[in-house]
């Protein structure tokens, strides 16, 4: 079985982002770092991996800088690494359209990815690829298995949870993942540094006419500061928090 | 906040991408794994079992070491996992030192195939973890003067002495034991099971509190012939080992050295007196400008040993000094760091206190600081002045 895995390289969380002129100023980020729900995602590639006797394929879409992200997943086991090479800004269709085309080149049964990405978080990956591929698509999986030649996966409910079953190619978006997210090793790091990345440039995918932008980034912006706290002393005090909380905090 | 390590002069760009993956590996599971349990450890004076099991998982332990199921990387890979796992605490960097260079590396250096072949894959794996006998209660800058004796008797070593100051022994699945058979010092593979050898616990230590550390008896301790080291006679054997474990040290100091700066810049930063944060007064930038410089020049110390012992090209002054400079300044910051803290210095919701309190066991150990500066002072004049007779 070939699982792909959608891999994208966010900001860390940890790391300050700074904006000027209206965009994100992508040199001032200190540690860029695969997006955590696609972590989910690889983790249970890796799963259906040593379940199946698969081989995963980690895809990611972006500047030079992917290619460490890559090596990371082959650090914890992934198979294949393709890097399609891309510097600047996509749209999201654009995005989509590149992952579908190298997925069908690599004759893909699944495809997991995250539900959003950590940057972004438009969530518009996965089902945009399905819906290019015309595959099913089930989102916010926490799990998913292949049984009897079905996926079958669990995605919250009305309910609590429900249990979906789906045929043929099929793409899982991923929240919070019900395994913990397996560490590499150093054995995982010296295969890793011998894996070849296979590189592709957008231009040889064979697409016609859906590389042009479609959607603008018009600016970006910082959120607004937080207005400071106020303090307040004394027993004496007490109605004021009170009528604050009813009437500006509208909580009590 | 996450950990920021510092790096004024990038020196982490010279690394090679397999040795910043193994930083990462390493860095990720101490900011999960050690820091957020490693004050209750300290409190309950226990190394957790868990951490050799990890240890063992990501394949750091006897990093250098190649074949064997060992991980086969370099001497500044070593270096850099010592690092990040010294930036924990200097008691965990301790069980790897001594795991890798003072137990497994003799057995590769100097064991037989067969020792080779049934220790070194248990040990890398963590399954088996190892202590070092060197030091006695009575010989501890001097061990060529050790007590410890090894007779033989039939198929048999018969060991008898005392070793102290043991990391790992009352933990350890074996120990290496450096004894004089016929007057010449020898190692020994003694196991946990033998008979008449024990380990007991030494307790009341105020300083690598999260480590192990021990005594080791011998009375008529007896093990089979195949157990002694073939491959090494005299104190060359513990010193090659030692070697190795300073070159470790060398590089944990730094990392100690830069959780104590990261925590200081950070409660600088945001402890405020005279309505202003302290980081914004001369006095304190002037700590916190004494602890970089002294940092970077401790990064460089250790990268380019590094580089010297990945290419053979090295002699054990070599490693005395960066042990005894980096270790130096580790301590000095760590107490610098805790002033700067205030009276929250001493708690342990900050880890200054610990890295200080470590860091007077790293000074001592492994080579005191005074001997590094004796051997210095050897190379320097070509006149020994360990000992005169009197």
């Amino acid at each position: 079985m070939n699982i792909a895995v959608l891999l994208k390289q966010v900001p860390d969380t940890t790391a300050k982002i700074n904006v000027s002129n209206g965009k994100v100023d992508e040199n001032s980020v200190s540690k860029w770092s695969m997006s955590p729900y696609d972590e989910y995602a690889l983790e249970s590639g890796l799963q259906m991996k040593e379940a199946t006797g698969g081989v995963l394929i980690a895809i990611a879409c972006g500047p030079e800088r992917n290619k460490k992200m890559l090596t990371d997943a082959a650090a914890v086991g992934a198979d294949t690494l393709i890097h399609i090479s891309v510097d600047g800004i996509l749209d999201s269709i654009q995005v989509q359209n590149f992952l579908a085309a190298v997925i069908k080149n690599n004759e893909v049964d699944v495809v997991l990815c995250g539900k959003q990405a950590a940057d972004t978080n438009a969530g518009s990956t996965g089902p945009g690829v399905a819906e290019i591929l015309d595959a099913a698509c089930v989102t916010m999986v926490s799990e998913v298995s292949f049984i009897e030649n079905k996926f079958i996966s669990v995605r919250p409910s009305i309910s609590g949870t429900e249990k979906v079953s789906t045929n043929g190619l099929s793409v899982f978006t991923f929240d919070k993942g019900v395994s913990e997210l397996r560490r590499p090793n150093v054995r995982g790091i010296m295969m890793a540094k011998k894996k070849v990345i296979e590189t592709i440039k957008p231009e040889n995918l064979g697409l016609e006419g859906s590389d042009s932008e479609r959607v603008l980034l018009k600016a970006q912006n910082s959120p607004p500061e937080k207005e400071p706290g106020q303090i307040f002393e004394g027993v004496g005090e007490i109605p004021t928090i009170i009528s604050k909380l009813r009437n500006e905090a509208n909580v009590i | 906040m996450g950990y920021e390590a510092l790096d004024f002069y990038e020196v982490d760009s010279l690394l090679s991408d397999e040795e910043r993956m193994v930083r990462d590996m390493v860095r990720d599971w101490v900011d999960e794994e050690v820091i957020p349990k490693i004050e209750n450890a300290c409190r309950e004076g226990v190394f957790p079992d868990e951490w050799r099991v990890a240890l063992g998982e990501m394949g750091v332990l006897g990093a250098p070491l190649k074949g064997y199921e060992c991980p086969g990387l370099s001497y500044t890979a070593y270096g850099v996992i010592c690092r990040e796992l010294e930036r924990g605490d200097s008691g965990l960097r301790s069980f790897a030192s001594v795991q890798g260079s003072l137990a497994m590396y003799p057995i590769w250096d100097f064991g037989s195939e067969e020792q080779k072949n049934y220790y070194l894959p248990k040990m890398a794996s963590g399954e088996w973890i190892g202590c070092f006998g060197l030091t006695e209660p009575d010989y501890g800058s001097n061990p060529g003067d050790m007590i410890t004796k090894a007779e033989e008797v039939g198929d048999n070593y018969i060991l008898n002495g005392a070793k102290m100051w043991i990391t790992n022994g009352t933990i350890a699945d074996l120990a290496i034991v450096w004894a004089k058979l016929d007057g010449v010092i020898r190692g020994f593979i003694v196991e946990k099971n033998d008979p008449g050898f024990s380990a007991p616990e030494m307790k009341g230590k105020h300083s690598l509190k999260a480590s192990v550390t021990s005594e080791l008896v011998f009375q008529d301790c007896k093990i089979p012939k195949n157990r002694i080291l073939p491959g090494v006679k005299g104190l060359r054997g513990p010193f090659s080992c030692l070697n190795n474990a300073r070159f470790g040290i060398s590089w944990g100091a730094v990392g100690a050295a830069q959780a104590c700066f990261h925590s200081a810049k950070d409660y600088a930063m945001s402890r405020i007196q005279f309505d202003h944060p302290i980081a914004s007064y001369q006095l304190v930038q002037n700590k916190l400008s004494w602890m970089l410089r002294e940092i970077t020049k401790a990064q460089l110390l250790a990268y380019h040993l590094g580089q010297k012992k990945d290419s053979g090209d090295w002699i054990p002054e070599h490693i005395s000094l960066a042990k005894m400079n980096n270790v130096d300044i580790a301590l000095e910051i760590a107490r610098v760091a805790r002033d700067i803290h205030g009276a929250n210095g001493i708690l342990d919701e900050y880890p200054v206190m610990r890295h200080m309190a470590n860091l007077e066991s790293v000074k001592t150990y492994e080579g005191t600081h005074d001997i590094h500066n004796l051997i210095l002072g050897r190379y320097i004049t070509g006149i020994q002045s360990f000992t005169r007779g009197i």
